[in-house]
C-alpha cells in the first residue's frame, strides 16, 4: 500500500492489521519476530466498546495492530511479551476502562488511590523500609512521587507514581480541527514542544494525506536539532549538578542560556513555541538569519567543546559516574527503552534513522558511545558525542535559506502515525480523524513516558543518595507523561 | 590583653561566625562565575528566620523542640573552650580539648534524638549518615587533636596553641600530619564537599541539611547560627593548632585573621574543584585521615624517645 510513496517527498510508511482478541498475544508475538519493537499501545473509543491497537517500529515502517473489544470484554495482556506495554496497559484501564485477561495485577498508573499498597509492589523480607520522595520536592522540580524500598542505603525497588498534573489533553483535543490539534501536542511539554508538535504534524498529515515539501522538512528539521542541542546542554548540566560539580553544571547552563537566545533570535521564542505548523510553513530562514545563526552556533560550538574537554578532565566528577544506575542491552530490549539511554547501552536505536518525512541523510547513524556500559557515564558520553553531531547537522541544514514551506496532496492513511526522535527518546503520535475531518482520537506517547519505568529498573541496586544523578543521566519529562 | 581576647572568643563567636559561611559561599560564587550573595547574606537569613515563630511537626515531643535548644548551648559552650591568640580568660570550664569533642558529640546527639522524634525520612537519612561519618569522624578529631598535644604534653588548648607557635612546630613531621588529619576534620564538621554539600536542594542526598529540614522560624536559626559557629570553632582551631603564627598578642592575633580567610579561600576552592563523592567512601577518606594522624603520632612518639 506505500509503494508509490517510496519517492520522495516521503512520509512514514504505516501498515494496518486487524485481529480477534482471541489471537491477539499470537499476533504481537508475530510482529515481534518480524523484527518489530513495541512502541506503545492505545485504546480508543468505538460504537460497541473499544479498539485497542499496538504499535511496532519495523525500521522505517509503523505497524498498527489492532483488535477489537465489546463492552465489558478483556484483552488479552502482553505484559509478559512486552514489558514496554506495562505503563500503557495500566493507562488504558485506569483512563478508558479497558479490562486486561491474564496479568497478576494492573496496579492503578494514572488514578491515584489513596491506599500506598495498591499501587505498589510489595516487597518483603528482613528490615526493607519505604522512603516516600515528592510529589512536593525541595527544589523546582516537576510533580513526582517516589517511593524507595530500601535497606540501609541500598534501593530494592522503586515505584515511581507521575500523572499529578494529568491535563487530558488528549480528550481535550478530540472534536477540533487538525490543525487546532496541534496546540494540544505542543503544550503538553516544554522541553520537547517541538518534538511533540512535529510528530503531531507528521501524524496529521499523513491523515490528512499531506506530504510536507522540501522546505518544510528542512524547518522541522532544524528546529528539532535545535530543541536537542539545548536539552542536551541542559542535561550535562544537570547531571553535573547531581554529582554537586558546580563548574560544569555552571558552565552547561551558561552554553543552555545561549542556545535558548539562539532560539530567541531565530523564532522570537525561547523553546521555539509555534515554529511547527500542519500543512507546512511554520518557521523560515532568510540567508541572513542563516548566517547570524551559524555564527552564533559556530562560537557555541567550540565553547561547548572546551567545557565538555575540561569536564572529561575533572576527575573527581568523572569518578562519580561509572558504574552508577547500570541498564544492560537486554533491560533495553526488555523494557523497550528508547533515546540516549538506549544507545547509552550499545543499543543502536535512533528515530532519526527512519525518518524520511524529516531531512536527515540515509547515512545517518545512531550514536555510539566510546564504551556502551549503559551506565550514568554511557548516557553522559552519548550525549556529547550526539552533541556534536547537532552542530553538524545543523551547519548543513543553514548552509542555505529555508523558505515558507508547504505540502502537497496525496492519498490519507486511515490513521496516521509518526515516529520522531525526542531528546530523550522515540515520540511516537497516532492521529485518526473523523469523515469530517475532526480528530476523533490523539494518542502521544513521548520517550520519556517509554523511559519512565526504564529508569525505575536502572535504580534497583544503588545507592539512595545517587539516586538523583541516575535521575539526571535521564532526565526525563513528567510532562510529557502528564500530558 | 585576656579580656581582648575573651571579647573575640564571645563575640567573635556569637557574631563573627555567620561571616565565615558568608564569605565561604560568596568566594565560591565568584569562583563558580557567578555574582553570588554577600558575605553577610546569612546574618539577613538568621535576622528573617528569627523574626519567624517556630513549627511543630505533630506528633513530636519535647525532644524535637529542645533539640535547637541543646545543639546551640553545647555549640556555645565549645566556643568559650577555644583560646584566641593563644590565650584564654578563666570561665572556670577549663580548655579541654577533649570537652570539646564531647560537646560535638552532644549536639549531634539532641539532632539525631530529635530526627527520631520527627520520623521524618530525610531527617533520619541525615542523621543515620551523620551517625555514621561520625564513627570515623570523632576518633579522626581526637587523634588530630592529640598529635597537636604532644609537643605540649597536655590537651589544655590553651598550652597547646602555645606550643603550636613559632617555627619549631614545623620542622616535625607531625605536626604536618596533624595538619593534613585536622582539614579533614574541618571538612567534616563544616558540612562541606566533597563531603556534604551545603547547597543542595536533592533531599535524597542531605547530611547535614536533612535533620534541618522539619525546623523553621527561631529554631531554624538557632540550628543555622550553630552551624555557623561550628565553622568558628573548627576554622579558629585549625589556625591556632596547625596554622602559622609568631610573635605577642596582636600579631598572633593578625595571624588569626589571615588564617580565617586562608582556610574560608581553601574551603570555596576545594568546593569549586570537587564533586561530592559516593556516600560510601567517606568513611575511607576518614580512616585515612585517622591513619595519617596516627602516623604523625607515632613519629611523635620517636622523636621524643631520641
Amino acid at each position: 500500500m506505500t509503494q508509490h510513496r517510496a519517492a520522495p517527498p516521503a512520509r512514514q510508511a504505516t501498515e494496518t492489521a486487524s485481529v480477534p482478541a482471541t489471537t491477539w498475544r499470537e499476533a504481537c508475538l508475530a510482529e515481534r519476530d518480524r523484527g518489530g519493537r513495541f512502541r506503545g499501545a492505545y485504546a480508543t473509543a468505538t460504537d460497541v466498546g473499544h479498539r485497542w491497537t499496538a504499535l511496532f517500529a519495523d525500521g522505517a515502517t509503523t505497524r498498527l495492530l489492532s483488535t477489537e473489544v465489546g463492552a465489558g470484554e478483556l484483552v488479552p495482556t502482553i505484559v509478559d511479551l512486552f514489558g514496554a506495554a506495562d505503563w500503557d496497559e495500566r493507562e488504558a484501564r485506569d483512563l478508558h476502562g479497558l479490562g486486561f485477561e491474564g496479568r497478576d495485577s494492573a496496579r492503578p498508573l494514572v488514578a491515584h488511590p489513596r491506599e500506598t499498597a495498591s499501587w505498589t509492589v510489595p516487597v518483603r523480607g528482613e528490615g526493607p523500609y519505604q522512603v516516600a520522595v515528592g510529589p512536593v520536592h525541595t527544589g523546582v522540580i516537576e510533580s513526582g512521587h517516589f517511593r524507595f524500598h530500601v535497606v540501609g542505603e541500598r534501593i530494592l525497588h522503586l515505584d515511581p507514581r507521575l500523572f499529578y498534573k494529568h491535563r487530558g489533553l488528549e480528550r481535550a483535543a478530540e472534536g477540533n480541527s487538525p490543525e487546532r490539534g496541534l496546540a494540544f501536542a505542543q503544550r503538553a511539554c516544554g522541553a520537547c514542544a517541538v518534538t511533540n508538535s512535529v510528530a503531531y504534524a507528521l501524524a496529521a498529515e499523513a491523515a490528512m494525506g499531506l506530504v510536507p515539501d522540501r522546505d518544510t522538512r528542512r524547518g522541522r528539521t532544524l528546529v528539532l536539532e535545535l530543541e536537542r542541542l539545548y536539552n542536551h546542554l541542559n542535561d550535562v548540566a544537570q547531571i553535573c549538578a547531581g554529582v554537586g560539580f558546580a563548574p560544569g553544571n555552571m558552565a552547561f547552563a551558561a552554553l543552555k542560556e545561549r542556545a535558548l537566545r539562539l532560539n530567541h533570535s531565530l523564532a522570537r521564542h525561547r523553546f521555539l513555541f509555534g515554529t511547527v505548523a500542519v500543512g507546512g510553513g511554520g518557521v523560515e530562514v532568510s540567508a541572513d538569519d542563516a548566517d547570524a545563526l551559524l555564527g552564533g552556533l559556530r562560537e557555541l560550538g567550540e565553547d561547548f567543546a572546551l567545557a565538555w574537554r575540561e569536564l572529561s578532565f575533572a576527575a573527581s566528577a568523572q569518578a562519580r559516574f561509572g558504574g552508577v544506575g547500570e541498564l544492560s542491552a537486554t533491560d533495553v530490549e526488555a523494557l523497550g527503552a528508547v533515546g540516549p539511554a538506549a544507545r547509552a547501552a550499545g543499543i543502536a536505536v535512533d528515530g532519526r534513522t527512519t525518518s524520511p518525512g524529516l531531512w536527515y541523510g540515509s547515512d545517518f547513524a545512531p550514536a555510539a558511545p566510546p564504551e556502551p556500559s549503559g551506565d550514568v557515564a554511557a548516557r553522559l558520553q552519548v550525549r556529547g558525542v550526539e552533541t556534536a553531531v547537532t552542530f553538524e547537522l545543523l551547519r548543513e541544514l543553514l548552509a542555505e535559506p529555508i523558505g515558507p514551506g508547504a505540502s502537497e496532496h496525496d492519498e490519507p492513511d486511515p490513521r496516521g502515525v509518526a515516529r520522531v526522535e525526542s531528546p530523550r527518546g522515540e515520540t511516537v503520535c497516532a492521529v485518526e480523524l473523523t469523515a469530517t475531518r475532526r480528530i476523533a482520537r490523539v494518542h502521544l506517547r513521548t520517550g520519556s513516558y517509554a523511559n519512565w519505568p526504564v529508569l525505575a529498573h536502572a535504580t534497583a541496586g544503588n545507592l539512595l543518595p545517587d539516586f538523583p544523578l541516575i535521575n539526571k543521566s535521564f532526565e526525563l519529562c513528567y510532562a510529557c507523561a502528564d500530558r | 590583653m585576656t579580656a581582648v581576647a575573651a571579647l573575640i572568643q564571645v563575640l567573635g563567636g556569637l557574631a563573627l561566625a555567620p561571616l565565615l559561611p558568608g564569605l565561604v559561599q560568596s568566594l565560591k560564587a565568584r569562583l563558580q562565575g557567578r555574582r553570588g550573595p554577600s558575605p553577610l547574606q546569612p546574618y539577613r537569613d538568621l535576622r528573617r528566620l528569627w523574626g519567624k515563630s517556630g513549627a511543630d511537626p505533630q506528633p513530636t515531643t519535647l525532644v524535637y523542640r529542645l533539640a535547637p535548644c541543646v545543639v546551640a548551648a553545647a555549640t556555645a559552650l565549645a566556643l568559650l573552650l577555644v583560646p584566641i591568640a593563644g590565650r584564654a580568660p578563666d570561665w572556670s570550664l577549663g580548655n579541654d580539648a577533649l570537652v570539646l569533642v564531647g560537646l560535638f558529640a552532644l549536639g549531634r546527639f539532641a539532632l539525631a534524638a530529635a530526627s527520631w522524634d520527627t520520623g521524618s525520612g530525610f531527617a533520619l537519612m541525615g542523621s543515620s549518615r551523620d551517625l555514621t561519618f561520625a564513627v570515623f569522624g570523632e576518633p579522626l578529631l581526637l587523634l588530630a587533636l592529640l598529635v597537636a598535644a604532644f609537643p605540649a604534653a597536655s590537651t589544655d588548648l590553651v598550652a597547646m596553641s602555645v606550643a603550636a607557635g613559632g617555627s619549631a612546630p614545623w620542622g616535625e613531621p607531625a605536626h604536618w600530619c596533624g595538619a593534613a588529619a585536622f582539614a579533614l576534620v574541618v571538612l567534616v564538621e563544616t558540612g562541606r564537599q566533597p563531603i556534604d554539600n551545603p547547597d543542595t536542594h536533592l533531599e535524597l542526598t542531605m547530611i547535614h541539611e536533612g535533620p534541618l529540614l522539619e525546623y523553621a522560624g527561631r529554631d531554624l536559626a538557632l540550628l543555622e547560627w550553630s552551624g555557623a559557629a561550628r565553622h568558628w570553632i573548627v576554622l579558629v582551631l585549625a589556625a591556632e593548632l596547625f596554622g602559622p603564627h609568631w610573635g605577642g598578642f596582636w600579631a598572633q592575633l593578625g595571624w588569626l585573621a589571615l588564617g580565617l580567610v586562608a582556610l574560608c579561600t581553601a574551603l570555596a576552592a576545594t568546593e569549586t574543584a570537587q564533586a561530592k563523592m559516593r556516600i560510601l567512601r567517606v568513611p575511607g577518606l576518614l580512616a585515612g585521615g585517622c591513619a595519617i594522624a596516627l602516623v604523625g603520632l607515632a613519629s611523635a612518639l620517636v622523636g621524643g624517645l631520641v
